[in-house]
Protein backbone atom coordinates (compact mmCIF):
# COMPACT_ATOMS: atom_id res chain seq x y z
CA UNK A 1 0.00 0.00 0.00
CA UNK A 2 2.80 2.34 0.88
CA UNK A 3 4.83 1.66 -2.23
CA UNK A 4 2.38 3.19 -4.73
CA UNK A 5 2.03 6.22 -2.46
CA UNK A 6 5.79 6.68 -2.23
CA UNK A 7 5.94 6.30 -5.98
CA UNK A 8 3.39 9.12 -6.34
CA UNK A 9 5.40 11.34 -3.99
CA UNK A 10 8.49 10.59 -6.02
CA UNK A 11 6.94 11.05 -9.47
CA UNK A 12 5.06 14.26 -8.83
CA UNK A 13 7.04 15.99 -6.08
CA UNK A 14 10.69 14.94 -6.22
CA UNK A 15 11.36 13.88 -9.80
CA UNK A 16 9.97 17.04 -11.47
CA UNK A 17 12.36 19.19 -9.44
CA UNK A 18 15.38 17.24 -10.66
CA UNK A 19 13.97 17.23 -14.18
CA UNK A 20 13.37 20.99 -14.02
CA UNK A 21 17.02 21.59 -13.15
CA UNK A 22 18.25 19.23 -15.85
CA UNK A 23 16.01 20.81 -18.49
CA UNK A 24 17.51 24.23 -17.88
CA UNK A 25 20.75 22.91 -19.45
CA UNK A 26 18.99 21.76 -22.61
CA UNK A 27 17.53 23.53 -25.59
CA UNK A 28 14.28 21.70 -24.90
CA UNK A 29 11.29 22.19 -27.16
CA UNK A 30 8.60 19.47 -27.36
CA UNK A 31 8.09 20.26 -31.05
CA UNK A 32 11.76 19.67 -31.91
CA UNK A 33 12.99 16.24 -32.99
CA UNK A 34 16.32 16.77 -31.28
CA UNK A 35 16.90 18.55 -27.98
CA UNK A 36 20.55 19.42 -27.50
CA UNK A 37 22.53 19.84 -24.33
CA UNK A 38 23.58 23.47 -24.31
CA UNK A 39 25.35 23.79 -20.95
CA UNK A 40 24.96 27.25 -19.42
CA UNK A 41 23.69 28.81 -22.66
CA UNK A 42 20.16 29.33 -21.29
CA UNK A 43 21.57 31.15 -18.28
CA UNK A 44 23.87 33.41 -20.30
CA UNK A 45 20.93 34.18 -22.59
CA UNK A 46 19.04 35.13 -19.44
CA UNK A 47 21.65 37.71 -18.46
CA UNK A 48 21.31 39.39 -21.87
CA UNK A 49 17.52 39.39 -21.88
CA UNK A 50 16.08 42.84 -21.07
CA UNK A 51 12.58 41.36 -20.67
CA UNK A 52 13.86 39.01 -17.97
CA UNK A 53 15.25 41.96 -16.02
CA UNK A 54 12.05 43.90 -16.49
CA UNK A 55 10.05 40.92 -15.18
CA UNK A 56 12.46 40.59 -12.26
CA UNK A 57 12.03 44.26 -11.40
CA UNK A 58 8.26 44.03 -11.68
CA UNK A 59 8.22 40.93 -9.47
CA UNK A 60 10.27 42.64 -6.76
CA UNK A 61 8.16 45.80 -7.04
CA UNK A 62 4.97 43.79 -6.67
CA UNK A 63 6.22 41.58 -3.80
CA UNK A 64 7.82 44.37 -1.77
CA UNK A 65 4.91 46.67 -2.48
CA UNK A 66 2.28 44.16 -1.38
CA UNK A 67 3.67 42.00 1.43
CA UNK A 68 4.76 44.66 3.97
CA UNK A 69 1.43 46.47 3.51
CA UNK A 70 -0.42 43.18 3.83
CA UNK A 71 1.39 42.27 7.08
CA UNK A 72 0.93 45.72 8.65
CA UNK A 73 -2.74 46.01 7.73
CA UNK A 74 -3.63 42.44 8.74
CA UNK A 75 -1.83 42.84 12.09
CA UNK A 76 -3.78 46.02 12.82
CA UNK A 77 -7.09 44.49 11.75
CA UNK A 78 -6.45 41.31 13.77
CA UNK A 79 -5.62 43.41 16.83
CA UNK A 80 -8.76 45.52 16.38
CA UNK A 81 -10.87 42.38 16.02
CA UNK A 82 -9.34 40.72 19.07
CA UNK A 83 -9.96 43.82 21.17
CA UNK A 84 -13.70 43.88 20.39
CA UNK A 85 -15.79 42.85 23.37
CA UNK A 86 -18.67 41.43 21.33
CA UNK A 87 -17.73 37.84 20.47
CA UNK A 88 -20.42 37.50 17.77
CA UNK A 89 -19.01 40.53 15.97
CA UNK A 90 -15.47 39.17 16.29
CA UNK A 91 -16.50 35.97 14.53
CA UNK A 92 -18.49 37.80 11.84
CA UNK A 93 -15.63 40.14 10.97
CA UNK A 94 -13.22 37.21 10.63
CA UNK A 95 -15.55 35.40 8.22
CA UNK A 96 -16.22 38.58 6.28
CA UNK A 97 -12.55 39.40 5.80
CA UNK A 98 -11.95 35.82 4.72
CA UNK A 99 -14.56 35.98 1.94
CA UNK A 100 -12.20 37.00 -0.90
CA UNK A 101 -9.91 34.06 -0.06
CA UNK A 102 -12.45 31.42 -0.99
CA UNK A 103 -13.19 32.90 -4.40
CA UNK A 104 -10.94 31.80 -7.26
CA UNK A 105 -8.35 34.52 -7.79
CA UNK A 106 -9.12 34.63 -11.52
CA UNK A 107 -12.81 35.19 -10.87
CA UNK A 108 -12.20 38.17 -8.59
CA UNK A 109 -9.57 39.45 -11.02
CA UNK A 110 -12.21 39.47 -13.76
CA UNK A 111 -14.57 41.47 -11.54
CA UNK A 112 -11.84 43.97 -10.68
CA UNK A 113 -10.86 44.25 -14.33
CA UNK A 114 -14.33 45.60 -15.06
CA UNK A 115 -14.13 47.90 -12.04
CA UNK A 116 -10.81 49.30 -13.29
CA UNK A 117 -12.13 49.93 -16.82
CA UNK A 118 -11.37 53.43 -18.14
CA UNK A 119 -14.72 54.23 -19.67
CA UNK A 120 -17.33 52.36 -17.67
CA UNK A 121 -15.43 51.11 -14.62
CA UNK A 122 -17.08 51.84 -11.30
CA UNK A 123 -13.82 53.14 -9.76
CA UNK A 124 -13.39 55.91 -12.32
CA UNK A 125 -17.02 56.90 -12.21
CA UNK A 126 -16.95 57.18 -8.40
CA UNK A 127 -13.72 59.20 -8.52
CA UNK A 128 -15.24 61.50 -11.11
CA UNK A 129 -18.48 61.97 -9.25
CA UNK A 130 -17.09 62.60 -5.75
CA UNK A 131 -13.60 64.02 -6.38
CA UNK A 132 -14.04 65.28 -9.98
CA UNK A 133 -10.97 63.32 -11.09
CA UNK A 134 -10.61 62.73 -14.83
CA UNK A 135 -10.89 59.05 -15.89
CA UNK A 136 -7.65 57.14 -15.22
CA UNK A 137 -6.51 54.30 -17.44
CA UNK A 138 -5.53 52.02 -14.55
CA UNK A 139 -4.50 48.94 -16.48
CA UNK A 140 -3.38 50.71 -19.64
CA UNK A 141 -0.81 53.06 -18.11
CA UNK A 142 2.68 51.63 -17.58
CA UNK A 143 3.22 53.15 -14.16
CA UNK A 144 -0.21 52.15 -12.83
CA UNK A 145 -0.44 48.46 -13.77
CA UNK A 146 1.54 47.07 -10.83
CA UNK A 147 -0.05 49.43 -8.25
CA UNK A 148 -3.49 48.37 -9.52
CA UNK A 149 -2.54 44.71 -9.13
CA UNK A 150 -1.16 45.46 -5.65
CA UNK A 151 -4.45 47.02 -4.55
CA UNK A 152 -6.38 44.05 -5.90
CA UNK A 153 -4.04 41.53 -4.27
CA UNK A 154 -4.33 43.24 -0.89
CA UNK A 155 -8.10 42.97 -1.18
CA UNK A 156 -7.93 39.34 -2.24
CA UNK A 157 -5.35 37.95 0.14
CA UNK A 158 -5.69 39.50 3.59
CA UNK A 159 -8.12 36.95 5.03
CA UNK A 160 -5.72 34.13 5.79
CA UNK A 161 -3.29 36.31 7.68
CA UNK A 162 -6.04 38.03 9.64
CA UNK A 163 -7.34 34.67 10.86
CA UNK A 164 -3.89 33.29 11.71
CA UNK A 165 -2.91 36.47 13.56
CA UNK A 166 -6.23 36.52 15.42
CA UNK A 167 -5.71 32.93 16.52
CA UNK A 168 -2.23 33.83 17.74
CA UNK A 169 -3.52 36.90 19.59
CA UNK A 170 -6.31 34.93 21.25
CA UNK A 171 -3.60 32.68 22.69
CA UNK A 172 -1.99 35.58 24.56
CA UNK A 173 -3.24 35.61 28.18
CA UNK A 174 -5.54 38.52 28.91
CA UNK A 175 -3.79 39.26 32.23
CA UNK A 176 -0.79 40.66 30.35
CA UNK A 177 -2.90 43.37 28.77
CA UNK A 178 -4.72 44.19 32.00
CA UNK A 179 -1.46 44.44 33.94
CA UNK A 180 0.02 46.72 31.27
CA UNK A 181 -3.11 48.85 31.24
CA UNK A 182 -2.96 49.34 34.99
CA UNK A 183 0.68 50.39 34.57
CA UNK A 184 -0.59 53.06 32.19
CA UNK A 185 0.40 51.55 28.84
CA UNK A 186 -1.75 52.82 25.96
CA UNK A 187 -3.07 50.56 23.20
CA UNK A 188 -0.09 51.30 20.91
CA UNK A 189 2.50 50.52 23.61
CA UNK A 190 0.61 47.33 24.44
CA UNK A 191 0.63 46.32 20.79
CA UNK A 192 4.39 46.79 20.38
CA UNK A 193 5.46 45.46 23.78
CA UNK A 194 3.08 42.56 24.31
CA UNK A 195 1.34 41.48 21.11
CA UNK A 196 4.26 41.64 18.66
CA UNK A 197 6.91 39.89 20.80
CA UNK A 198 4.51 37.16 21.91
CA UNK A 199 3.36 36.65 18.34
CA UNK A 200 7.01 36.10 17.34
CA UNK A 201 6.91 32.61 15.85
CA UNK A 202 3.53 33.00 14.18
CA UNK A 203 4.63 36.34 12.76
CA UNK A 204 7.85 34.93 11.34
CA UNK A 205 5.96 31.99 9.80
CA UNK A 206 3.28 34.23 8.27
CA UNK A 207 5.82 36.69 6.84
CA UNK A 208 7.76 33.85 5.21
CA UNK A 209 4.64 32.18 3.76
CA UNK A 210 3.22 35.46 2.49
CA UNK A 211 6.45 36.36 0.72
CA UNK A 212 6.78 32.91 -0.83
CA UNK A 213 3.20 32.86 -2.07
CA UNK A 214 3.39 36.38 -3.53
CA UNK A 215 6.54 35.57 -5.49
CA UNK A 216 4.50 32.83 -7.20
CA UNK A 217 1.30 34.74 -7.94
CA UNK A 218 0.13 34.41 -11.50
CA UNK A 219 -3.62 34.52 -12.12
CA UNK A 220 -4.24 38.20 -11.44
CA UNK A 221 -1.35 39.20 -13.71
CA UNK A 222 -2.69 37.14 -16.57
CA UNK A 223 -6.13 38.70 -16.23
CA UNK A 224 -5.39 42.29 -15.18
CA UNK A 225 -2.17 42.89 -17.14
CA UNK A 226 -3.42 41.62 -20.49
CA UNK A 227 -0.53 40.08 -22.46
CA UNK A 228 2.01 41.39 -19.96
CA UNK A 229 0.59 44.92 -19.84
CA UNK A 230 1.63 47.89 -22.00
CA UNK A 231 5.33 47.54 -22.90
CA UNK A 232 5.67 44.57 -20.49
CA UNK A 233 5.00 46.87 -17.54
CA UNK A 234 2.87 44.13 -15.93
CA UNK A 235 5.08 41.15 -16.83
CA UNK A 236 6.30 39.27 -13.78
CA UNK A 237 8.56 36.20 -13.70
CA UNK A 238 5.69 33.72 -13.32
CA UNK A 239 3.93 35.12 -16.36
CA UNK A 240 7.16 35.19 -18.39
CA UNK A 241 7.87 31.54 -17.52
CA UNK A 242 4.35 30.51 -18.52
CA UNK A 243 4.53 32.43 -21.77
CA UNK A 244 7.94 31.10 -22.81
CA UNK A 245 7.19 27.51 -21.79
CA UNK A 246 3.66 27.05 -23.09
CA UNK A 247 3.18 29.65 -25.81
CA UNK A 248 6.69 29.76 -27.31
CA UNK A 249 7.30 26.09 -26.27
CA UNK A 250 10.85 27.02 -25.32
CA UNK A 251 10.85 24.85 -22.21
CA UNK A 252 14.61 24.77 -21.58
CA UNK A 253 14.86 28.55 -21.39
CA UNK A 254 11.67 28.74 -19.30
CA UNK A 255 13.23 26.26 -16.83
CA UNK A 256 16.27 28.50 -16.51
CA UNK A 257 14.03 31.46 -15.60
CA UNK A 258 12.13 29.24 -13.15
CA UNK A 259 15.41 28.39 -11.45
CA UNK A 260 16.22 32.10 -11.19
CA UNK A 261 12.83 32.55 -9.49
CA UNK A 262 13.60 29.66 -7.13
CA UNK A 263 17.00 31.13 -6.19
CA UNK A 264 15.35 34.49 -5.57
CA UNK A 265 12.80 32.92 -3.22
CA UNK A 266 15.45 30.85 -1.45
CA UNK A 267 17.90 33.70 -0.86
CA UNK A 268 15.03 35.82 0.29
CA UNK A 269 13.71 33.19 2.73
CA UNK A 270 17.16 32.67 4.26
CA UNK A 271 17.67 36.41 4.76
CA UNK A 272 14.19 36.76 6.24
CA UNK A 273 14.78 33.91 8.70
CA UNK A 274 18.07 35.52 9.80
CA UNK A 275 16.49 38.91 10.40
CA UNK A 276 13.62 37.39 12.31
CA UNK A 277 15.92 35.38 14.52
CA UNK A 278 17.75 38.57 15.50
CA UNK A 279 14.52 40.41 16.20
CA UNK A 280 12.50 37.81 17.98
CA UNK A 281 15.01 35.39 19.46
CA UNK A 282 14.01 34.83 23.06
CA UNK B 1 -12.40 50.62 37.20
CA UNK B 2 -15.18 52.89 36.02
CA UNK B 3 -12.76 55.13 34.13
CA UNK B 4 -11.15 52.09 32.53
CA UNK B 5 -14.42 50.79 31.09
CA UNK B 6 -15.39 54.24 29.92
CA UNK B 7 -12.17 54.79 27.97
CA UNK B 8 -12.49 51.24 26.71
CA UNK B 9 -15.91 51.78 25.26
CA UNK B 10 -14.67 54.77 23.22
CA UNK B 11 -11.90 52.56 21.86
CA UNK B 12 -14.43 49.83 21.18
CA UNK B 13 -16.59 52.06 19.02
CA UNK B 14 -13.58 53.47 17.21
CA UNK B 15 -12.38 49.92 16.42
CA UNK B 16 -15.86 49.06 15.24
CA UNK B 17 -15.97 52.04 12.88
CA UNK B 18 -12.55 51.26 11.39
CA UNK B 19 -13.39 47.58 10.96
CA UNK B 20 -16.72 48.42 9.34
CA UNK B 21 -14.90 50.68 6.88
CA UNK B 22 -12.53 47.88 5.88
CA UNK B 23 -15.46 45.47 5.72
CA UNK B 24 -17.18 47.78 3.25
CA UNK B 25 -14.05 47.81 1.08
CA UNK B 26 -14.05 44.00 1.17
CA UNK B 27 -17.71 43.48 0.19
CA UNK B 28 -18.07 46.38 -2.25
CA UNK B 29 -16.73 44.42 -5.27
CA UNK B 30 -19.15 41.58 -4.49
CA UNK B 31 -22.10 43.93 -4.28
CA UNK B 32 -21.06 45.57 -7.53
CA UNK B 33 -20.62 42.17 -9.20
CA UNK B 34 -24.04 40.86 -8.15
CA UNK B 35 -25.85 44.06 -9.11
CA UNK B 36 -24.03 44.23 -12.46
CA UNK B 37 -25.05 40.63 -13.14
CA UNK B 38 -28.69 41.78 -13.19
CA UNK B 39 -28.03 44.64 -15.61
CA UNK B 40 -27.72 44.59 -19.36
CA UNK B 41 -24.28 45.41 -20.75
CA UNK B 42 -25.70 48.40 -22.56
CA UNK B 43 -26.96 49.80 -19.28
CA UNK B 44 -23.59 49.26 -17.54
CA UNK B 45 -21.68 51.02 -20.31
CA UNK B 46 -24.08 53.95 -20.55
CA UNK B 47 -24.53 54.56 -16.81
CA UNK B 48 -21.32 53.47 -15.11
CA UNK B 49 -21.98 55.66 -12.07
CA UNK B 50 -25.34 54.06 -11.34
CA UNK B 51 -24.94 51.12 -8.97
CA UNK B 52 -28.51 49.82 -8.78
CA UNK B 53 -29.93 48.20 -11.92
CA UNK B 54 -32.43 50.44 -13.71
CA UNK B 55 -34.04 47.51 -15.55
CA UNK B 56 -33.51 44.21 -13.74
CA UNK B 57 -32.74 41.45 -16.22
CA UNK B 58 -31.84 37.76 -16.08
CA UNK B 59 -30.42 37.90 -19.61
CA UNK B 60 -26.83 37.45 -18.38
CA UNK B 61 -27.68 34.34 -16.38
CA UNK B 62 -29.69 32.91 -19.27
CA UNK B 63 -26.74 33.45 -21.58
CA UNK B 64 -24.30 31.64 -19.23
CA UNK B 65 -26.58 28.71 -18.54
CA UNK B 66 -27.84 28.11 -22.06
CA UNK B 67 -25.00 29.22 -24.37
CA UNK B 68 -22.17 27.65 -22.38
CA UNK B 69 -21.70 24.19 -20.80
CA UNK B 70 -21.73 25.77 -17.36
CA UNK B 71 -23.18 22.71 -15.64
CA UNK B 72 -20.47 20.50 -17.17
CA UNK B 73 -17.78 22.91 -15.92
CA UNK B 74 -19.29 22.83 -12.46
CA UNK B 75 -19.31 19.00 -12.45
CA UNK B 76 -15.69 18.92 -13.69
CA UNK B 77 -14.61 21.22 -10.88
CA UNK B 78 -16.51 19.16 -8.34
CA UNK B 79 -14.99 15.86 -9.57
CA UNK B 80 -11.45 17.26 -9.54
CA UNK B 81 -11.68 19.00 -6.17
CA UNK B 82 -13.42 16.11 -4.39
CA UNK B 83 -11.05 13.47 -5.81
CA UNK B 84 -7.94 15.47 -4.95
CA UNK B 85 -9.22 16.12 -1.42
CA UNK B 86 -10.04 12.44 -0.79
CA UNK B 87 -6.71 11.27 -2.22
CA UNK B 88 -4.61 13.85 -0.38
CA UNK B 89 -6.30 13.04 2.92
CA UNK B 90 -5.74 9.32 2.35
CA UNK B 91 -2.09 9.52 1.19
CA UNK B 92 -1.11 12.13 3.79
CA UNK B 93 -2.64 10.38 6.80
CA UNK B 94 -1.28 6.98 5.80
CA UNK B 95 2.21 8.29 5.02
CA UNK B 96 2.12 10.53 8.11
CA UNK B 97 1.23 7.49 10.25
CA UNK B 98 4.08 5.44 8.73
CA UNK B 99 6.63 8.25 9.13
CA UNK B 100 5.56 8.88 12.72
CA UNK B 101 5.19 5.33 14.04
CA UNK B 102 7.52 3.05 12.06
CA UNK B 103 11.27 2.93 11.65
CA UNK B 104 12.88 2.07 8.34
CA UNK B 105 16.10 2.84 6.60
CA UNK B 106 16.39 6.31 5.10
CA UNK B 107 13.21 7.49 6.85
CA UNK B 108 14.40 10.93 7.93
CA UNK B 109 16.15 11.49 4.62
CA UNK B 110 12.99 10.69 2.68
CA UNK B 111 10.87 12.89 4.92
CA UNK B 112 13.14 15.90 4.50
CA UNK B 113 13.36 15.29 0.77
CA UNK B 114 9.56 15.56 0.53
CA UNK B 115 9.48 18.59 2.84
CA UNK B 116 12.17 20.34 0.81
CA UNK B 117 9.89 20.17 -2.23
CA UNK B 118 7.63 22.71 -0.51
CA UNK B 119 10.37 25.32 -0.99
CA UNK B 120 10.39 24.86 -4.76
CA UNK B 121 8.00 27.05 -6.77
CA UNK B 122 5.49 25.34 -9.03
CA UNK B 123 7.08 27.17 -11.96
CA UNK B 124 10.01 24.72 -11.85
CA UNK B 125 7.97 21.54 -11.60
CA UNK B 126 5.08 22.44 -13.89
CA UNK B 127 7.05 21.83 -17.09
CA UNK B 128 8.28 18.32 -16.11
CA UNK B 129 4.83 17.46 -14.69
CA UNK B 130 3.27 18.58 -17.96
CA UNK B 131 5.66 16.28 -19.87
CA UNK B 132 5.07 13.33 -17.47
CA UNK B 133 1.31 13.77 -17.86
CA UNK B 134 1.82 13.75 -21.62
CA UNK B 135 3.84 10.51 -21.41
CA UNK B 136 1.04 8.91 -19.39
CA UNK B 137 -1.43 9.99 -22.11
CA UNK B 138 -3.47 11.93 -19.57
CA UNK B 139 -3.20 15.34 -21.22
CA UNK B 140 -6.57 17.08 -21.62
CA UNK B 141 -8.36 14.74 -19.19
CA UNK B 142 -9.38 15.45 -15.60
CA UNK B 143 -6.82 12.80 -14.54
CA UNK B 144 -4.09 15.26 -15.54
CA UNK B 145 -5.15 17.33 -12.53
CA UNK B 146 -6.18 14.56 -10.14
CA UNK B 147 -3.16 12.23 -10.26
CA UNK B 148 -0.38 14.81 -9.80
CA UNK B 149 -2.59 16.41 -7.13
CA UNK B 150 -2.93 13.19 -5.12
CA UNK B 151 0.07 13.82 -2.88
CA UNK B 152 0.88 16.86 -0.79
CA UNK B 153 4.12 17.61 1.05
CA UNK B 154 2.27 19.99 3.36
CA UNK B 155 -0.30 17.26 4.11
CA UNK B 156 2.41 14.75 4.97
CA UNK B 157 4.07 17.26 7.31
CA UNK B 158 0.80 18.18 9.04
CA UNK B 159 -0.30 14.56 9.50
CA UNK B 160 3.09 13.44 10.80
CA UNK B 161 3.02 16.23 13.40
CA UNK B 162 -0.43 15.14 14.56
CA UNK B 163 0.42 11.41 14.51
CA UNK B 164 3.43 11.98 16.72
CA UNK B 165 1.15 13.40 19.39
CA UNK B 166 -0.75 10.11 19.54
CA UNK B 167 0.85 8.01 22.34
CA UNK B 168 2.87 5.04 21.03
CA UNK B 169 1.25 2.82 23.67
CA UNK B 170 -2.09 3.05 21.82
CA UNK B 171 -0.86 1.77 18.47
CA UNK B 172 1.58 -0.73 20.04
CA UNK B 173 -1.11 -2.26 22.23
CA UNK B 174 -3.27 -2.85 19.16
CA UNK B 175 -0.34 -4.35 17.24
CA UNK B 176 0.38 -6.76 20.13
CA UNK B 177 -3.28 -7.72 20.19
CA UNK B 178 -2.81 -8.92 16.64
CA UNK B 179 -4.23 -6.03 14.63
CA UNK B 180 -2.44 -5.42 11.31
CA UNK B 181 -0.94 -2.00 10.54
CA UNK B 182 -3.81 -1.14 8.18
CA UNK B 183 -6.28 -2.04 10.92
CA UNK B 184 -4.45 0.21 13.40
CA UNK B 185 -4.42 2.99 10.82
CA UNK B 186 -8.10 2.69 10.09
CA UNK B 187 -9.57 2.16 13.56
CA UNK B 188 -7.13 4.05 15.83
CA UNK B 189 -5.19 6.65 13.87
CA UNK B 190 -7.88 7.99 11.53
CA UNK B 191 -10.47 8.69 14.28
CA UNK B 192 -7.85 10.44 16.41
CA UNK B 193 -6.69 12.57 13.48
CA UNK B 194 -10.12 14.10 12.85
CA UNK B 195 -9.25 17.76 13.56
CA UNK B 196 -6.15 17.43 11.39
CA UNK B 197 -8.11 15.77 8.59
CA UNK B 198 -10.78 18.47 8.68
CA UNK B 199 -8.19 21.23 8.38
CA UNK B 200 -6.30 19.45 5.61
CA UNK B 201 -9.50 18.67 3.70
CA UNK B 202 -10.71 22.29 3.80
CA UNK B 203 -7.37 23.57 2.61
CA UNK B 204 -6.95 21.03 -0.14
CA UNK B 205 -10.49 21.46 -1.42
CA UNK B 206 -10.21 25.26 -1.55
CA UNK B 207 -6.91 25.08 -3.36
CA UNK B 208 -8.11 22.51 -5.89
CA UNK B 209 -11.42 24.33 -6.46
CA UNK B 210 -9.69 27.66 -7.10
CA UNK B 211 -6.71 26.37 -9.05
CA UNK B 212 -6.16 28.17 -12.33
CA UNK B 213 -2.61 27.65 -13.59
CA UNK B 214 -2.72 23.83 -13.58
CA UNK B 215 -5.95 23.51 -15.61
CA UNK B 216 -4.63 26.24 -17.91
CA UNK B 217 -1.63 24.07 -18.74
CA UNK B 218 -3.29 20.66 -18.71
CA UNK B 219 -6.69 21.18 -20.38
CA UNK B 220 -7.60 22.55 -23.77
CA UNK B 221 -11.07 21.29 -24.73
CA UNK B 222 -13.93 23.51 -23.65
CA UNK B 223 -16.01 20.65 -22.19
CA UNK B 224 -13.11 19.49 -20.01
CA UNK B 225 -12.49 22.83 -18.33
CA UNK B 226 -12.88 23.53 -14.62
CA UNK B 227 -14.71 26.65 -13.41
CA UNK B 228 -11.84 29.15 -12.93
CA UNK B 229 -10.40 28.32 -16.36
CA UNK B 230 -13.81 28.32 -18.01
CA UNK B 231 -14.59 31.75 -16.58
CA UNK B 232 -11.56 33.26 -18.30
CA UNK B 233 -12.47 31.41 -21.48
CA UNK B 234 -16.06 32.66 -21.25
CA UNK B 235 -14.84 36.16 -20.46
CA UNK B 236 -12.62 36.21 -23.55
CA UNK B 237 -15.40 34.85 -25.74
CA UNK B 238 -17.91 37.44 -24.45
CA UNK B 239 -15.55 40.37 -24.04
CA UNK B 240 -18.22 42.94 -24.75
CA UNK B 241 -20.96 41.33 -22.72
CA UNK B 242 -20.08 42.50 -19.20
CA UNK B 243 -23.49 41.56 -17.81
CA UNK B 244 -23.01 37.91 -18.79
CA UNK B 245 -19.44 37.77 -17.49
CA UNK B 246 -20.62 39.16 -14.14
CA UNK B 247 -23.41 36.57 -14.07
CA UNK B 248 -20.86 33.79 -14.63
CA UNK B 249 -18.60 35.24 -11.92
CA UNK B 250 -21.57 35.42 -9.51
CA UNK B 251 -22.52 31.83 -10.23
CA UNK B 252 -18.99 30.75 -9.32
CA UNK B 253 -18.53 32.91 -6.24
CA UNK B 254 -21.91 32.86 -4.52
CA UNK B 255 -22.04 29.07 -3.80
CA UNK B 256 -18.55 29.26 -2.28
CA UNK B 257 -19.65 32.09 0.00
CA UNK B 258 -22.71 30.12 1.10
CA UNK B 259 -20.48 27.13 1.93
CA UNK B 260 -18.17 29.45 3.89
CA UNK B 261 -21.07 30.87 5.89
CA UNK B 262 -22.45 27.38 6.64
CA UNK B 263 -19.11 25.97 7.79
CA UNK B 264 -17.53 29.14 9.17
CA UNK B 265 -16.49 27.59 12.49
CA UNK B 266 -14.67 24.70 10.78
CA UNK B 267 -12.99 27.07 8.32
CA UNK B 268 -11.65 29.41 10.99
CA UNK B 269 -10.53 26.55 13.21
CA UNK B 270 -8.83 24.73 10.35
CA UNK B 271 -6.85 27.76 9.28
CA UNK B 272 -5.86 28.57 12.85
CA UNK B 273 -4.56 25.01 13.32
CA UNK B 274 -2.27 25.19 10.31
CA UNK B 275 -0.97 28.62 11.27
CA UNK B 276 0.06 27.78 14.80
CA UNK B 277 1.39 24.25 14.23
Amino acid sequence: MLLPILLLYFTFLVLPIGAGFVMSFFDYNPLQAQNDFVGMANFSKLLDDPIFFKALRNTLYFVFGTVPLNIIITLIIAQLISSLQWSKLRASFRVLFFMPCIAPLVASSMVWKQMYNVRYGVINSLLERFLSIQPINWLGTQSLVIPSVILFTLWADMGYNIIIFSAGMDGIPHDFYEAAEIDGAGPITRFFNITLPLLGRTLSFVIAMTFISHFQMFAQFQVLATKGGPNNSGTVLTYLIYKIAFQNKNMGYASAIAIALFLLIMVFTIVQQRINRVDWGY
Amino acid sequence: MATLTKRNSWGQYLSLIILSGVALFIIAPYIWMVLASFRSTQEIVQNPGVILPIDWTLEGYRNVLTNAPFFQWFINSLIVALSITALVVFTSTLAGFVFAKFDFRGKEGLFWLVLATMMVPYQITMIPIFLIVGRLHLYDTLWALIIPGAVSAFGLYLCRQFCEEIPDSLSEAALIDGAGPMRVYWSIIVPLLRPCIAALAIFTFLEAWNEYLKPLIMLSQVERMTLPLSLVFFGNAHKHDIGSVMSAASLIMIPAIIVLLLFQKQFIKGISITGTK
